[in-house]
C-alpha cells in the first residue's frame, strides 16, 4: 500500500514531566486500535504504558529513547515519534525534532506553562515544528484551561486560540465545547470510545458564542475569504479549519485543544485536529548537505519517483538485533533493494521493511517520501544517510567535533564489567560524539564526550539499561600542547654500548601551524638521511606529538621540516631514526615556546529577561566573553565564550540562580590559549603527579 | 603603519576637534538622516576607532540581527586595518571582539527602562566597563522626549557617552534653515551633538547642527565615502 502524503503526519507530542503525556500517548493507541487495552503511566498494574519502551523512562516518567509508532485515524497514517524531553542530550534532541513535520504540546490544566515546557517551546521554535496545544486534565482540582491559554500567549508569545471551552472542570467536568461546530461533545462508554455530539447546554451558550467571536477575530486574519464570511454572517467550518490550518502551519497561530486523557475525554477531537492542522511531510521543505559540493544545502524533492534518500534517526537493540528507524525524506525505499550509507561508504540491502508500534510491528513492502519505517540487521550509526549509489547526500553534518572532555571509569563487578563493553558498543554507535578507549597507561576505561552533561546521560543509561554500576573519577578536560614560535633542533642518537649498535643524526625546525594537527616536510637534500629512514623519521616526530612536555596532553599545530641528517652504514636503522627524531623534537619543542591551549565552548542561556544580570555575572566569573545578548520581550539569550574548564557545574549554578527557568546549550569552538595563571599551575600539576608515579 | 598612527590620523580626530574635545561623558550625540544613507556606518565606524583604543564599546540595536551587526563590523574593520600589517590585524582583531558587546532589543516588547537594566546590568554584573555606548535603531519619531532624557540621566549615572541613530521619516524639508532636522527638534533639550547626514552627489555630506551649548557650531569638514562606508575628508 502506497501512502498518499496527504494524509500522512509525522507528529511527536511533547510535554512537561507528569503532564500526562505518556497517558494521552496511550488513549491514542488505544483509540487508534492500535492496543485493545489501557494501562495506567508507571506501572500501577505492572505493564506500563506502551510507548516507554525503556525501563528509565518508566521509572522516571521520562523519555529519553524516540520510538515511532504507527497509527490510523480518518483515513490517515500518523507516526507518533516520542521526543525526548530535556535538552541535555543534543544530538538525540535534534535528530527526533528533525523528523517531525508538526507536534503536540501537552500541557496540565493546573501547572500549564513550566520551565520545561518553555524549554519544549524552545526546540520546537529552534527546529521551526508547527504545533497545536492540548490542556490536559480538565478532571483535576484547580483545573483552568483558561488560564493556561493565557500563559501560552504572555509567557510563551504564542497566537493561542481556544477552538474549545470545557463543559465542567474538576469533577464536574463532562465533556468539551467545539467552538468550529458550536456543538457538545461528550465521551461515552467505560473508555470514552463513544463520541456523542449535541446541542450545547444553554448555561454555556453565552460563554461558547463570545469564545468563538474571539477565534474567529484571530483566525480571519489568516484568510481573507474567511474575514468576508465572518462580515457577512455566513462563515463555513471549512473556511475556519482551512485559515487554522494555514495559521498552524505558519507558526503564526496555536489552537488549543482540551480533555483528560486520564478521563478518557477529549482525545479523539485532539487527533481530529493532528489531521487538520498538522502539516503533511510535503508541506514542508526539508534540506541535505550535498557532499560533492562541500556540504551545500540541496532542497529535496517529496516526489516518491526521486532517488531514495532516507535518515537514521534512531538505533535499538532488540532480540532480534539492531533495528534502525529510518525516516524517508525523499522517493522511495523498497524491500530488497541496494542503499549506500553515505558516511561509511558501505553498500546494504533492505531486507526486512517494518512499521512499528512501540514494542510489536508489522512487515511492509516500501517506504516512501514522508514515511517512518525500521530496518533490521543494518549495519550502521544513529544519523546516518541511506541513498542511491550515485548519490552523495547527507542529511547531517558528518564533520564530527572531537571529544572536549573525559572521564575514567571503572566497572564495580564482575557482572558489570561484563555488560559494560556491551553497553559502551551500542553508545558509541549511536552518537558518534561519544567516544570510549582505554588507557595503555591506568589500564582505565575512558569515556570521551561534549560535555559533562552528555556524559552524565550515557552512565545513567549504563544504570538503567545495561545494569552497569560504574565508579567515576574526575572529569577531565581535554587540554591540548602547542608552539608559538619556531626552533631548530640537530640531535644525534647514538647507543654503541653492546650488541648492535644504534645510530642516526637528524637536524631541521619546528614551525606553529594554525589549521592542522601536524605536517612533516622532507626537505634532506643529496641522500644525507637514506630515503627508506624518511618514514621513520615523521613516525618519531608524530609519536612525539601524542604527549606534550607541559602537561602531558597530545601536541596539535605543529609542522616539522627536516632539513639535513647523518647516517652509518651499519648501525642506521628505523628505529635509530625514530628515536633520533623523538631526540629532535625533544629538544626543539622547549625552545619553540611552548602553550596550553584549553577547548572554549559557544555557550547559548535562554532565560526570561528578569535573570540577564544574573547571567551575566556567571559568564564573567567563569571567565566569559559575552558576544551578545537578545532581548526578545520575556526572554533573553546570551551568547558567549567560555572555557570548559570553568563550565563544571553549570547547570547547578544556572538552576538555583534562575528559578529553573533558564537553560543552556553548549558546543565547542575553538581551542585557545590558557591565561599565565593556569598554565603554571597545570604545570605544577602535571609536575606533582610525575613526582607521585615516580615515587611508586 | 602601526596602530597608534592610524588611531592618530583618524578623520574622527578631526570630529573630536569640531565638537570640542568629543562628546564627553553624561552626553547624547545623534546620527540623524534618512533610511539608508550611511548612519550605522557612521556608527559603526565611530565604535570601531574607540575599540582600536581599547576602550570598550556596547552596541544596542533595535532592529538588526546580531549577524548583521557583526558583519558590519567585519567590513569597516577591514577598512580601516589595510593599511596595517597581517599579523597585527589579526591581533587587534582579537582584542576588538573581545572589547564589544552587542545587545539586540526588540523595540515594541522593550521598554526603556528594561534596556537600561540590561545595559547596567552588562556593565556592572557581566563587568564590562563600557565608555561608549552605541544606539542604532531607536524610535526618536515615537518616543516621548522624556524617554531620551532616560539615556542621558543613565548615561550621567554611569560615565558613558552615547550615541544614537535617527532616522528622519518626515516628508521634505527635512530640516529647518539652521540645518535642523524638525522631527528632532522636540527632542533637542537631550542631545549634546547633533550631526546630520545628507546625500550629496558623490558624497554624504555630514554637517553638525548642534554642538553642546555653543551658539554657533564650527563647520564639519568631514563626509562618508561611499566606496568604503567610512568618515573620510572630502
Amino acid at each position: 500500500m502506497k501512502t498518499d502524503l496527504t494524509k500522512l503526519r509525522n507528529i511527536g507530542i511533547s510535554a512537561h514531566i507528569d503532564s500526562g503525556k505518556t497517558t494521552l500517548t496511550e488513549r491514542i493507541l488505544f483509540y487508534c486500535k492500535k492496543i485493545h487495552r489501557m494501562h495506567e503511566v508507571k506501572g500501577k498494574d505492572g505493564v506500563g504504558a506502551t510507548m516507554d519502551s525503556m525501563d528509565l523512562e518508566k521509572e522516571r516518567g521520562i523519555t529519553i529513547s524516540s520510538a515511532a509508532t504507527n497509527v490510523s485515524w480518518l483515513d490517515h497514517e500518523i507516526n507518533i515519534i516520542d521526543t525526548p524531553g530535556h535538552v541535555d542530550f543534543t544530538i538525540e534532541v535534534e535528530r527526533s525534532l528533525r523528523v517531525l513535520d508538526g507536534a503536540v504540546l501537552v500541557l496540565c490544566s493546573v501547572g500549564g506553562v513550566q520551565s520545561q515546557t518553555i524549554t519544549v517551546d524552545r526546540q520546537l521554535k529552534r527546529y521551526q515544528v508547527p504545533w497545536i496545544a492540548f490542556i490536559n486534565k480538565l478532571d483535576r482540582v484547580g483545573a483552568d484551561p483558561y488560564k493556561v491559554k493565557n500563559q501560552l500567549r504572555e509567557k510563551l508569545g504564542h497566537n493561542a486560540v481556544l477552538t474549545q471551552i470545557p463543559i465542567g472542570v474538576e469533577d464536574k467536568h463532562q465533556g468539551i465545547v467545539d467552538l468550529i461546530a458550536l456543538k457538545a461533545v461528550y465521551f461515552d462508554g467505560p473508555q470514552g470510545e463513544n463520541v456523542r455530539i449535541e446541542e450545547i447546554p444553554a448555561d454555556l451558550k453565552p460563554e461558547a458564542a463570545k469564545r468563538r467571536a474571539e477565534m474567529l477575530d484571530a483566525v480571519s486574519l489568516f484568510s481573507d475569504e474567511l474575514t468576508e464570511a465572518v462580515l457577512e454572517g455566513r462563515e463555513t467550518q471549512e473556511q475556519i479549519v482551512a485559515a487554522i490550518r494555514k495559521g498552524t502551519i505558519a507558526r503564526e497561530l496555536t489552537p488549543v485543544f482540551m480533555g483528560t486523557a486520564y478521563k478518557n475525554k477529549g482525545v479523539q477531537p485532539l487527533l481530529d485536529a493532528v489531521v487538520r492542522y498538522l502539516p503533511n511531510p510535503a508541506e514542508v521543505e526539508n534540506f541535505a548537505f550535498d557532499l560533492d559540493s562541500s556540504e551545500k544545502r540541496i532542497k529535496l524533492s517529496s516526489d516518491p519517483k526521486a532517488d531514495p534518500v532516507a535518515l537514521a534517526f534512531k538505533l535499538e537493540d532488540g532480540p532480534y538485533g539492531q533495528l534502525t528507524y529510518i525516516r524517508v525524506y525523499q522517493g522511495e525505499i523498497r524491500k530488497g533493494e541496494e542503499l549506500v550509507n553515505t558516511r561509511s561508504r558501505q553498500k546494504l540491502r533492505v531486507g526486512r521493511l517494518i512499521r512499528m508500534h512501540a514494542d510489536s510491528m508489522a512487515d511492509i513492502e516500501e517506504a516512501s517520501s514522508g514515511d517512518i519505517a525500521a530496518l533490521f540487521g543494518v549495519d550502521c550509526q544513529s544519523g546516518d544517510t541511506f541513498v542511491r549509489a550515485g548519490l552523495n547526500l547527507a542529511m547531517s553534518s558528518i564533520y564530527v567535533p572531537e571529544p572536549v572532555i573525559s572521564l575514567a571509569i571503572s566497572p564495580a563487578g564482575k557482572k558489570s564489567s561484563d555488560h559494560l563493553s556491551k553497553a559502551l558498543k551500542r553508545f558509541t554507535k549511536e552518537d558518534p560524539t561519544f567516544r570510549t578507549y582505554v588507557d595503555p597507561e591506568s589500564k582505565q576505561t575512558i569515556i570521551q564526550g561534549m560535555g559533562e552533561l552528555h556524559l552524565d546521560v550515557y552512565l545513567e543509561r549504563m544504570k538503567r539499561e545495561y545494569s552497569v554500576e560504574v565508579e567515576t573519577g574526575m572529569p577531565q578536560v581535554a587540554y591540548r600542547e602547542s608552539i608559538s614560535a619556531r626552533a631548530d633542533f640537530d640531535y644525534t642518537h647514538k647507543k654503541q654500548t653492546g650488541g648492535a649498535g644504534q645510530f642516526g643524526r637528524v637536524s631541521g625546525f619546528i614551525e606553529p601551524i594554525s589549521d592542522k594537527t601536524f605536517e612533516f616536510v622532507n626537505d634532506v637534500k643529496g641522500g644525507r638521511i637514506p630515503r627508506e629512514f624518511i618514514p621513520a623519521c615523521s613516525k618519531g616526530f608524530q609519536t612525539s606529538m601524542r604527549k606534550g612536555k607541559l602537561i602531558g596532553f597530545p601536541i596539535t599545530g605543529v609542522r616539522v621540516t627536516l632539513r639535513d641528517g647523518q647516517s652509518h652504514a651499519v648501525d642506521s636503522s628505523d628505529l635509530a631514526f625514530q628515536a633520533a627524531a623523538q631526540g629532535g623534537f625533544r629538544q626543539a619543542y622547549s625552545q619553540a615556546k611552548p602553550q596550553i591551549l584549553e577547548p572554549v565552548m559557544k555557550l547559548s542561556v535562554e532565560s526570561p529577561t528578569e535573570f540577564v544580570g544574573n547571567i551575566f555575572g556567571s559568564i564573567n566569573q567563569r571567565r566569559g566573553l559575552i558576544i551578545s545578548s537578545v532581548e526578545d520581550g520575556l526572554f533573553a539569550r546570551v551568547d558567549a565564550e567560555v572555557p570548559l574548564g570553568e563550565m563544571f557545574g553549570y547547570s547547578t549554578v544556572l538552576r538555583s540562580m534562575t528559578q529553573g527557568k533558564a537553560e543552556f546549550t553548549m558546543e565547542f569552538l575553538k581551542y585557545a590559549k590558557v591565561p599565565a595563571q593556569l598554565a603554571e599551575k597545570l604545570i605544577a600539576e602535571h609536575q606533582e603527579k610525575g613526582k607521585k608515579e615516580e615515587a611508586k | 603603519m602601526v596602530k597608534d598612527e592610524l588611531i592618530h590620523r583618524s578623520p574622527l580626530r578631526i570630529l573630536e576637534q569640531s565638537i570640542h574635545g568629543g562628546l564627553g561623558k553624561g552626553n547624547i550625540g545623534v546620527l540623524a538622516s534618512r533610511k539608508g544613507v550611511g548612519k550605522t556606518a557612521c556608527l559603526v565606524h565611530i565604535a570601531t576607532d574607540k575599540l582600536f583604543q581599547q576602550k570598550p564599546v556596547i552596541h544596542v540595536s533595535y532592529s538588526s540581527r546580531v549577524d548583521h551587526i557583526m558583519t558590519w563590523y567585519e567590513d569597516i574593520f577591514r577598512e580601516i586595518a589595510r593599511s596595517l600589517n597581517q599579523e597585527s590585524i589579526s591581533d587587534l582583531h582579537d582584542e576588538i571582539i573581545k572589547n564589544r558587546v552587542i545587545m539586540n532589543f526588540k523595540q515594541d516588547g522593550t521598554k526603556t527602562e528594561q534596556v537600561l537594566r540590561s545595559l547596567e546590568a552588562m556593565i556592572q554584573y557581566g563587568k564590562f566597563a563600557a565608555e561608549t555606548i552605541i544606539v542604532d535603531g531607536y524610535n526618536f519619531v515615537q518616543s516621548a522626549p522624556e524617554d531620551l532624557g532616560k539615556f542621558k540621566d543613565f548615561a550621567a549615572k554611569m560615565g558613558l557617552e552615547v550615541w544614537f541613530s535617527a532616522s528622519l521619516k518626515a516628508e521634505d524639508p527635512l530640516f529647518d534653515e539652521r540645518g535642523l532636522p524638525h522631527e528632532l527638534k522636540r527632542h533637542l533639550d537631550n542631545i549634546d551633538v547633533l550631526i546630520t547626514l545628507r546625500s550629496m552627489e558623490n558624497l554624504v555630506q555630514l554637517r553638525l547642527v548642534k554642538d553642546h551649548d555653543y551658539p554657533s557650531p564650527d563647520e564639519l569638514r568631514l563626509g562618508l565615502d561611499p566606496g568604503t562606508l567610512l568618515i573620510a575628508e572630502p
